[in-house]
């Protein structure tokens, strides 16, 4: 599709950064599509956590809209080659 | 009035209805008839929607959200985009259908009410500051009373408000290539305060989109012929900023943004032919006004009207690929030639992203 850009169907680097009270994963890094959802994102968080909510984040500042895609968050937040998701039990950035 | 006054005072007539699965009175309750603003949300009209439809439903929890021919509304989509998005040929008013249960949370992500929709509104806003400063400390600084006051003014549609609250986020202003330098000036000279977080000042250029691509295979030259959108699936939801590049003796247009955004479809016979079009400006001057939107007024002073109408039907850009039938924002059609920079400081959205809907004609044959 027109939209599509070659980088498309790359690998990003997701490194998870526990926050607050959250409990730290044995898996902090994991490849996802960058042509997933961040919802894709945060649903592997809520199913490693057992949790129905939770509050996740890019770069310690913002919550992403769900439908963003990894591969334009990347682009916008990324650095070092990798995109940084805090994840927390109760909100840490309002 | 200014544009953007136009476009807060923007608003879309819409004609609510119960699904009839949940009338549970007789006779079902009539149809509600209400005005919903562009910029805004439509958790935000729960609180008028319900009373209405309060007393016909069936025992149970309520979980309130809206479709439109039967795809489920996104909430976090301000309605003025929603609407340009799903009905390219504006149909008013618009006839939505509301639920009070059976959230499709496979499709839709929850919604906590007011407070889900200000959540989502921050996080843009902190979004868009991140994109133009590279971090959010503006927004994350503000105090819990600016930022409930700023979000009020975007509840209220009230711009004066919102403009003395923004003010503290020391968002420079892009310079408008346009009119005189004076706006980023004047901001300049109130900020110089003590203050040592200077990076809201700084005017990067990078201005935040968010652009919704609706691809069709099938030609239409009527708007009223464009595919129906009844999956989410179709539509390419792409956030990209936009970097204004600028030249000696040349603005960076709406058409530039355009083809650094979607580089696949841009050829270099890109721009319409001048003839044809004014061709079919001829054919179209004893035709009925078409009533273009709410706040149409909005391009008037940019853009000479008469010539919207056949951008709509001719494509804009076209490659082997791809052509783009129709860009619109706030409702209007924008001609690509006008300067990026007016676009975005008088149509971007309160969060400080500017929301673009494009419809594209894919060739078939090249659909990967």
């Amino acid at each position: 599709m027109a939209s599509d850009s070659p980088n498309s169907d790359r690998k990003i680097v997701v490194h998870l950064r526990a926050t607050g009270d959250a409990p730290i994963l044995k898996q902090a890094k994991f490849k996802i599509s960058g042509a997933e959802k961040f919802a894709k994102v945060i649903d592997f968080l809520c199913r490693q956590l057992h949790r129905e909510t939770l509050f996740v984040y890019v770069n310690s500042a913002f919550s992403p809209n769900p439908d963003e895609l990894v591969n334009d968050l990347y682009e916008n937040f990324g650095f070092d080659g990798k995109l940084v998701v805090n994840y927390a039990c109760s909100m840490a950035w309002g | 009035m200014e544009a953007r006054e136009y476009v807060w005072k923007g608003a879309i007539p819409l004609q609510i209805q119960l699904h009839e699965s949940e009338v549970t009175a007789l006779p079902p309750p009539p149809p509600l008839l209400i005005l919903a603003p562009r910029i805004g949300y439509l958790p935000l009209l729960i609180p008028r929607v319900k009373p209405h439809f309060g007393g016909a439903l069936p025992p149970g929890a309520d979980t309130v959200w809206f479709d439109y021919n039967g795809l489920p509304l996104k909430w976090f989509i301000p309605t003025g985009v929603l609407f340009d998005l799903l009905c390219p040929e504006p149909k008013r008013p618009w006839n939505l259908t509301v639920h009070f249960r059976g959230y499709p949370s496979n499709i839709l992500v929850p919604c906590e009410g007011e407070d889900g929709v200000k959540w989502s509104f921050i996080n843009s806003l902190k979004e868009a500051a991140y994109i133009i400063n590279g971090n959010c400390k503006n927004v994350m600084n503000m105090s819990q009373s600016d930022q409930s006051e700023l979000w009020q003014s975007v509840m209220n549609g009230d711009l004066e408000a919102y403009q003395q609250v923004s003010l503290k986020l020391k968002f420079g202003v892009l310079e408008d290539e346009y009119i005189v330098k004076k706006n980023s000036i004047s901001l300049r000279s109130k900020e110089s305060s003590a203050d040592t977080d200077m990076a809201g000042q700084a005017k990067t250029g990078r201005i935040p989109v968010r652009l919704y691509v609706c691809s069709a295979t099938e030609d239409f030259d009527e708007l009223e012929d464009a595919p129906e959108i009844d999956n989410w699936d179709k539509i390419s939801y792409i956030n990209r900023p936009v970097e204004v590049h600028k030249e000696e003796g040349k603005y960076f247009t709406l058409g530039d943004a355009v083809k650094a955004l979607l580089p696949a479809i841009f050829t270099d016979k890109s721009f319409i032919d001048e003839d044809v079009c004014k061709t079919e400006v001829e054919d179209d001057k004893n035709a009925p006004c078409v009533s273009q939107e709410d706040n149409q007024d909005v391009s008037g002073s940019a853009e000479d009207r008469t010539e919207k109408n056949c951008e709509a039907v001719e494509p804009l850009f076209s490659s082997n690929t791809a052509e783009l039938k129709l860009l619109r924002i706030h409702g209007i059609e924008p001609q690509l030639e006008i300067p990026f920079s007016w676009v975005v400081n008088n149509l971007m959205h309160p969060e400080h992203f500017l929301h673009i809907c494009v419809f594209l004609k894919v060739a078939r044959a090249n659909h990967r």
